[in-house]
């Protein structure tokens, strides 16, 4: 009996012991001196997949590109650390901070919506980490320990809400978007900017993220005499919602749907059929028709070998930041988070939308606002375009205008709003 | 016989005890901080276990007990928290009330938004705190009365807490000005108990998760084998007979419900202080399914088993998913895992275990029976 | 009014699709099966597949989808349900688990995306499935224009279920298969392969659920982890309409549709979502046993 106990207490303590040490077989050996370690958080398993690992797969063909041209610093490879947030912002959470604190990497490309962002975004700051962020988004945020990437609403609504007035002669609108922060700020704007343009909005509805029963909106889409559709869709439910508005019998020719969201990847998995007449409005369009574009997208396609993959916003971003990081690493000559985000401040690029810039106040790129119609292939008619990119104001829709800040190298002026 | 169960059950107790206080000493700040949210999973397993393995009720819906824990705290640390008191007003308003306010709003609590006064007595920490553990302990009070006094039973319990959770998510999503909605509460302050601050990536941190577990741990062995844990355990057995000796079987079933829902309240609160934020995820379905298979795998009659098994499964999880070749494909192995536990070791690893000792033990008497002389 | 009533009996034939292979198998068998979305997914897929590599449409991709998921079903059945009897909280998880496999199994293209191959069709990715010409656009029913593909899947709807009635009460099997959820062991003492019909019950349950699949693929999207959402409702259909009972599944898809869809509406979906929630805890606190339930076992 007495052997017996002592064997179960040694094996059990064994066990234990051995399951609490099992992490140290798993963390990677010590990093090489000439490596720059970057973190990649995307999700690479669940709903939003589908669209992140695009972002991720653009992210380290990026870093590929950069590497195969000598590196950073002068001669340094990059190494990417890829995790998987697993569309679950508590993973998010989880995986940043291992990112941050346990591998100590000075950068971490990632996430596609806000909720993520929002998740890790603590992590950053009070680690005093840098983040770059590729994803349009709703504004209104400030961060200090975050370069943003992606459109805010004065490059997609501020040149749209107009268009779509004078363009289309459309003076009725429906909002519709996913129950979240992103399409009720975006609705926000749009309403600012329907009003100043003088024409009316007459309903703004919400439906739940991922929800793809579009029966009884687009009945009320078609009973309430509207005369275009504003749709914040995000996800999967785009696809359920523009089969939903053709099987119904609506038709874009008469009621269009003018889309902040809907992209190439939409598009394909819903059938162009769906789409076509209808709206979107991006800084990016595979259909872009310069020759930095269409040299992008074929080594996108040899890169993930599939010759029908699509380009589209988030995932142009993803691609086109790494190398601002990059000049912004060489020019701060240390890879330390604060130093590169001082050395990415004002770093500009010819990227295949057009010429880019970090706005050095609020941390935001330069892009050029673009609409397009969407065609039977699947990919947009660009039908208006900027000349130049345009400033990026992330306080809009509370009178920020590029003579008047609101988010400064300061901080937030929180007495303007 | 009985004692030497006595002693292999306390013996279990100890060595768990020693190695999670002890921990500290292996592994850094940052696994320290992930074992912390572990801990708090073994705690739910340990809810689940109570409610399961001793009660016989299958709650699907345990999340909802947790994700209202922890909105409760979340509530009062964002009111505490470094942009809220950036603001510099008496009574800071949360971040996202400012942007959901309606224009020309007053930016105070009582009413920048729809029902943000309900905020108001979240500016006391004791009240978050309170307000964690005596909420879903209400809510689960209410819901459990309504459930056993009608004698409903198994799956149908099963079902409605199901539907319950998932109803609550969608209303706290879709209550974005008092809420903010799908994004959660982030950015929250740390908690804070006489001017010390836990930072969630600090030993004491991880103490204050580790003593909490052993307290809750030892709460529940205790409630078990006392006269009310006996009844409860019969109950789970024949519910009929147990009526027909005259006691009152839906008090029983009630009160170790609601004992159930206040741990995983107090394990929300615990999650917050560890991870820094709250969102409606933490009620989302597959969250409350995997707490159930965290507690199927580590035992659902062990309420060790149950924590062991909730702590294992993530650790697991969590360095699976980080070897590269298995990012794509821990899922699988987590549910053969759970296929095979389910059909070929019900009483989960707390049971093999249980099983191997007894094998052993009856080897050994069987050697010493043999050796000793023919009477 | 009639498009608002007719979204509601849209809805409500969804709802009955799926639900109707669940009310089978657990009714008949005891099993909850949480595998049950799953199948949908599953029908969803073969239609997908047909089409790339069959060029089959939707209709012809029914028989398929059946055969695909009754299949698979009884794949199911033999390896882990059948084990599991009389114990009816554990087929919840394990067939939870097995619905995970399956699940995987989609997004990893049957494990073959690690070597690198890629099945067009199956992976993470968002499947598309084109809707014959003659089911598009709308038909014009008492004066108001309503959706051609949902008016079919009602008539499909309509048709599986009398199918089903038919199978259960005016066959020998159908017989067997309720003698069997009256009393399983007087059933096999009468001398009837419990074992077997068993196996086959779901299966054809499974079966249906690809079925169910075929008409979501055409109007929702494709993609692996699409069978959740519909194993809740399913099952909170079942619930709330009684146990074993087809007609009371019949009447609470019938009821929550129609809730769903005039509160829809009325107000906005996510209101009419969480009423619908509130209805089936109502019932279930009401009628414990559901809507229609009858003293068996």
């Amino acid at each position: 009996m007495a052997i017996t106990r002592r064997k179960f207490i040694v094996t059990t303590s064994g066990v234990a012991a051995g399951a609490m040490a099992a992490p140290y077989f798993f963390t990677k050996s010590a990093k090489a001196a000439d490596e720059v370690e970057v973190g990649i958080l995307f999700s690479l398993t669940g709903g939003l997949s589908i669209i992140e690992k695009s972002l991720a797969d653009a992210t380290l063909m990026a870093i590929d590109e950069i590497n195969a041209a000598g590196g950073v610093l002068g001669g340094k490879m990059i190494k990417p650390i890829v995790e998987d947030g697993a569309s679950d912002p508590k993973t998010y959470n989880e995986k940043a901070s291992k990112l941050v604190i346990q591998d100590r990497v000075p950068t971490v490309f990632g996430s596609y919506t806000s909720a993520s962002r929002k998740a890790v975004l603590p992590v950053f700051e009070k680690r005093k980490n840098l983040y770059i962020y590729p994803t349009y988004y709703e504004g209104f945020e400030c961060s200090k320990n975050v370069v943003y990437t992606g459109a805010v609403p004065n490059q997609q609504l501020s040149n749209y809400i107009p268009w779509i007035i004078k363009n289309l002669n459309k003076k009725k609108f429906f909002i519709v978007g996913s129950n979240y922060i992103y399409p009720r700020e975006m609705a926000k704007v749009c309403k600012i900017l329907i009003e100043q343009a003088g024409a009316e909005w007459i309903a703004d509805e919400y439906l739940e993220l991922g929800h793809s029963e579009w029966a009884a909106m687009v009945n009320k889409i078609k009973k309430s005499g509207c005369d275009v559709v504003l749709s914040n869709v995000v996800g999967d439910s785009v696809v359920a919602f523009y089969r939903e508005f053709g099987n119904q019998g609506l038709t874009h020719d008469k009621l269009p749907i003018c889309a902040t969201v809907t992209s190439e990847i939409e598009i394909a998995a819903m059938g162009a059929e769906f789409a076509v007449g209808s709206f979107t409005s991006f800084p990016y369009f595979q259909a872009i028709d310069t020759d930095i574009n269409k040299a992008f997208v074929e080594r996108y396609r040899k890169y993930v070998n599939d010759s029908t993959a699509v380009t589209h916003h988030a995932l142009e971003s993803s691609y086109f930041e790494v190398f601002l990081w990059a000049q912004g690493l060489n020019k701060a000559g240390e890879a330390t988070p604060a130093a590169i985000r001082e050395g990415m401040k004002g770093q500009e690029m010819d990227a295949p939308n057009g010429h880019v810039k970090i706005e050095a106040e609020n941390l935001h790129t330069y892009l050029t606002p673009r609409i397009a119609e969407w065609l039977p292939d699947g990919q947009g008619k660009i039908v208006d375009e900027y000349p130049a990119p345009i400033i990026p104001l992330p306080y809009v829709a509370y009178g920020e205008t590029a003579d008047s800040l609101f988010c400064k190298e300061g901080g937030l002026d929180t007495s303007k709003l | 016989m009985k004692r030497l169960l006595l002693n292999r059950e306390a013996l279990a107790y100890i060595i768990f005890f020693a190695v999670i206080l002890s921990l500290p000493l292996f592994v850094d700040l940052f696994w320290l901080n992930r074992y912390s949210k572990y801990l708090v999973y073994g705690m739910l397993g340990i809810a689940i276990s109570l409610s399961w393995g001793y009660a016989g009720v299958l709650n699907l819906g345990q999340g909802l007990f947790f994700g209202i824990g922890a909105y409760a705290l979340a509530m009062s640390l964002k009111l505490a928290s470094p942009t809220s008191l950036m603001q510099g007003s008496d009574t800071p308003v949360p971040d996202f009330m400012l942007w959901n306010a309606e224009p020309g709003a007053l930016t105070h609590l009582c009413c920048i938004t729809k029902a943000s006064f309900l905020w108001i007595p979240f500016q006391a920490q004791w009240f978050g705190i309170m307000m964690g553990v005596a909420l879903p302990v209400i809510v689960a009070l209410i819901v459990a009365n309504t459930i056993f006094r009608k004698r409903i039973s198994g799956v149908f319990i099963a079902i409605i807490m199901l539907a319950l959770v998932l109803l609550v998510r969608l209303i706290v999503i879709d209550a974005q000005p008092m809420t903010n909605g799908f994004n959660g509460l982030t950015d929250l302050g740390w908690l804070t108990f006489g001017g010390f601050e836990f930072d969630p990536y600090l030993t004491e941190t991880f103490y204050l998760i580790a003593f909490s577990l052993i307290a809750v741990l030892l709460l529940t062995r205790f409630l078990v084998q006392t006269r009310a844990g006996l009844i409860l355990q019969a109950t789970r057995d024949n519910p009929d007979r147990v009526r027909y000796l005259g006691f009152d079987v839906p008090g029983y079933q009630i009160f170790f419900f609601v004992v159930s829902a206040g741990i995983a309240g107090f394990a929300g609160m615990l999650y917050v202080v560890a991870s820094e934020f709250a969102s409606p995820t933490f009620m989302d379905l597959t969250f409350s399914i995997s707490m159930v298979i965290w507690a199927a795998v580590g035992g659902r009659g062990s309420l060790l088993g149950a924590c062991i098994g909730a702590i294992l499964i993530n650790t697991i999880e969590a360095a699976v998913s980080e070897t590269e070749m298995f990012v794509e494909a821990w899922r699988v192995i987590i549910g053969l895992i759970f296929v095979l536990v389910v059909l070929f070791m019900p009483r989960g690893l707390a049971g093999a275990m249980n099983g191997i000792w007894d094998y052993v033990a009856s080897r050994r008497r069987g050697a010493a029976d043999d050796a000793s002389p023919a009477e | 009014m009639i498009d608002v009533i007719f979204i509601g009996l849209s809805l409500s034939s969804i709802l009955l699709l799926i639900a109707i292979g669940l009310s089978i198998t657990y009714g008949a068998m005891g099993v909850i099966n949480m595998a049950h979305g799953e199948m949908v997914m599953v029908g969803a897929y073969s239609t997908v597949l047909c089409g790339i590599y069959l060029g089959l449409g939707v209709i012809f991709a029914i028989p398929v989808a059946f055969i695909v998921t009754a299949c698979l079903g009884w794949l199911m059945e033999r390896v882990v349900v059948r084990r599991l009897y009389g114990r009816l909280l554990d087929t919840l998880l394990a067939t939870w688990g097995v619905a995970i496999l399956i699940q995987q199994a989609v997004r990893l293209e049957l494990g073959l995306s690690f070597f690198g191959i890629h099945i067009k069709g199956l992976g993470p990715g968002l499947q598309n499935v084109p809707i014959p010409d003659y089911l598009r656009g709308t038909i014009s029913v008492f004066g108001a224009d309503v959706s051609a593909y949902r008016t079919f899947i009602i008539f499909v709807t309509i048709v599986v279920t009398a199918v089903t009635w038919f199978l259960m009460y005016r066959t020998p099997i159908g017989t067997q298969v309720r003698a069997i959820m009256r009393n399983p062991q007087m059933a096999a003492a009468c001398g009837i392969n419990v074992s077997r019909v068993n196996a086959l019950t779901f299966a054809y349950g499974s079966g249906l659920a690809g079925i169910a699949g075929v008409m979501m693929s055409g109007f929702k999207t494709v993609f692996p982890a699409m069978g959740t959402p519909m194993v809740v409702d399913g099952f909170l259909v079942v619930v709330a309409g009684g146990v074993g009972s087809l007609m009371g599944s019949i009447a609470s898809a019938g009821l929550l549709g129609q809730i769903n869809g005039v509160t829809a509406s009325l107000t906005n979906d996510i209101l009419a979502r969480a009423l619908v929630f509130g209805v089936v805890i109502l019932i279930l606190i009401l009628k414990p046993q559901g809507l229609f339930s009858f003293k068996g076992r």
